[in-house]
């Protein structure tokens, strides 16, 4: 079948689907076999508050932003829009606020996205049209001097990045600035920059969680280790499970409601120095999941959080 | 029950020919699948609440860009019947669970990707959970399709089959109005939450029907901030499809 015949084909059964459905439901009704998964219940009601509240910004009140970021956008080497939009947002996906200054072609399409925070400093940039296909491939080491040419124009201070690796959805490279706070690892916490293929700038982020006050004790990370087995246990005892755990890192990490519904979409708390726990399961979980994290506070032992890899 | 199903097709197509252009407003079915049971207390001794999140996010996401019903189930229901069932209803859907490419019944190197359905209450999942690509593509019919979401590891890889089960080839310059998603290594699941959202958060955040998905694809995967499951294991997501396309429940349309 080619795609056009399964394009028409499905066009026709869909169009029944929608047009036809008052007689669908009827007859479905008395054929009693054609009942479609149930409607989804109440967790959906949760997720309904998220909301992204845009407004919008005095271009002359702004015009500081207004100009960083078209500093930063000449910096990353951007596309100039024929015009801008600025927007004080509330994102309540991520829990943050920032300003945001679009860049918009002609036709009102978003050419390229940038935030600043409270204090004015860069968030990120990002373009978001189409990765060019030319064939060129900078090689890595082009992609990385382009990145730190690219972060430090943009007015960010990076030393050697942590990690480079291939981006299998540009063809081109992503380069990554792990966040550390006294030495210590925050979790998921970066400067990145994606290149694209040809070497050009396609994304500037920096990921900066607040971090709370480090505990004035700590525990060990054998305490820690105690602690996380006991919780795994627990939880597979009776069952046909083990695990292993394969390391346990001190880095900063923000709570999370991995293992406590009643903490979803709850105000997202200061990042805490922690214990994570790393562990490998077998047997029947190992099955369902193929790593899983515990997040063992380092000052109290409590667990605050975790991760899994499903 | 087949009889029954493709006679009320007929009837309805039928009734699709008669009725005027725009006659009446069309249902653009979306299903939403998140598998819980497999990581709750029954198998891994403790709650997993990421299927919920996840689940609950894509739910009100969907309708948001004006899909409906959006159906489905967060956990039992499911099921690989309940898939196979309902998929070639469909203009969006979603899946959230263990998903890998497996050989094929042929064997290796052949692949045929596959996630697993929800084990059901008190169950545990196991290889005989899995629902193949194989099996969705000859469900779908070579029907169309809008949005497919695999929020799963590995289904995103260029190796995966899933993109050809809803008849969507592996190219960034597709001309019809559709868009699979997928994450390309085994990913931390609040990895996926979070350029989840940062991905619904652009592309409902404008104007309906303003931005493209391939653009919040570009915002999510550029806001960084996700934890990798180790240095060979990135975190990265992919996409393949129309790069115009804005999210928004559309029929097929040469271009």
């Amino acid at each position: 079948m080619t795609k056009m015949q399964a394009s028409i084909s499905s066009r026709n059964v869909k169009s029944a689907a929608g047009l036809g459905i008052v007689a669908l439901m009827c007859l479905a009704v008395s054929a009693g076999h054609i009942a479609a998964a149930r409607r989804p219940s109440d967790p959906g009601s949760a997720a309904e508050s998220v909301t992204r509240v845009e407004v919008a910004l005095d271009a002359s009140a702004d015009a500081a932003l207004i100009t960083r970021e078209g500093e930063t956008r000449d910096a990353l080497g951007f596309p100039v829009g024929v015009k801008r939009a600025g927007h004080h947002v509330v994102d309540g996906f991520e829990n943050a606020e920032y300003d945001e200054v679009t860049e918009l072609d002609s036709a009102g399409n978003v050419e390229s996205v940038t935030q600043f925070d409270s204090k004015g400093r860069l968030l990120g940039a990002v373009r978001v049209d189409a990765a060019p296909v030319t064939g060129l491939r900078v090689a890595q080491d082009g992609a990385v001097k382009s990145a730190q040419r690219s972060v430090v124009a943009a007015g960010l201070a990076v030393g050697t990045p942590t990690s480079t690796e291939a981006d299998q959805a540009t063809g081109g490279w992503t380069v990554h600035w792990t966040r550390t706070q006294d030495g210590v690892r925050v979790r998921g916490d970066e400067t990145r920059v994606q290149v694209w293929p040809d070497g050009r700038i396609q994304s500037v982020a920096r990921s900066e969680h607040d971090l709370a006050a480090a505990p004035a004790s700590r525990i060990g990370s054998a305490t820690a280790r105690q602690i996380a087995g006991a919780n795994l246990d627990r939880w597979f005892a009776g069952r046909n499970s083990g695990y292993t755990i394969q390391k346990v890192d001190l880095e900063w990490v923000g709570p999370n409601a991995a293992f406590d519904p009643a903490r979803i979409n709850g105000v997202e708390a200061p990042y805490r120095l922690a214990w994570v726990t790393e562990v490998k399961p077998s047997g029947d979980a190992a099955n369902d999941v193929w790593l899983m994290s515990l997040f063992v506070d380092a000052g109290d032992g409590t667990v605050i959080g975790g991760d899994f890899v499903e | 029950m087949k009889r029954a199903f493709m006679w009320l097709v007929s009837m309805a197509v039928a009734a699709t020919t008669v009725a005027a252009p725009g006659q009446a407003a069309a249902a653009y079915d979306a299903h939403v699948w998140s598998n819980s049971d497999a990581f709750k207390v029954a198998c891994l001794g403790v709650n997993d609440t990421y299927p919920q999140q996840l689940y609950s996010l894509t739910v009100t996401q969907l309708g948001k860009l004006g899909f409906g019903p959006v159906s489905g189930a967060l956990g039992s229901g499911f099921t690989r019947a309940a898939v196979l069932g309902n998929v070639l209803s469909d203009w969006a859907v979603y899946v959230h669970s263990h998903g890998d490419n497996y050989w094929a019944a042929s064997g290796a190197p052949n692949i045929d990707s596959g996630f697993l359905q929800d084990p059901g209450s008190g169950k545990c999942n196991s290889s005989k959970d899995i629902v193949r690509a194989s099996s969705i593509k000859a469900a779908t019919q070579g029907s169309f399709y809008n949005i497919v979401i695999m929020s799963t590891c590995m289904l995103g890889s260029n190796s995966s089959t899933m993109p050809a089960a809803f008849q969507i080839e592996k190219t960034k310059k597709a001309t019809d109005y559709e868009f699979y998603l997928g994450y390309v290594y085994h990913t931390w699941d609040s990895s996926s939450l979070r350029f989840e959202k940062a991905f619904w958060s652009y592309v409902n955040g404008g104007t309906p029907g303003s931005r493209t998905l391939a653009a919040a694809f570009a915002y999510a995967s550029g806001i960084g901030g996700y934890e990798a499951v180790s240095s060979s294991e990135p975190f990265q997501a992919n996409w393949w499809g129309d790069p115009y396309y804005s999210g928004t429940p559309l029929r097929p349309v040469a271009r």
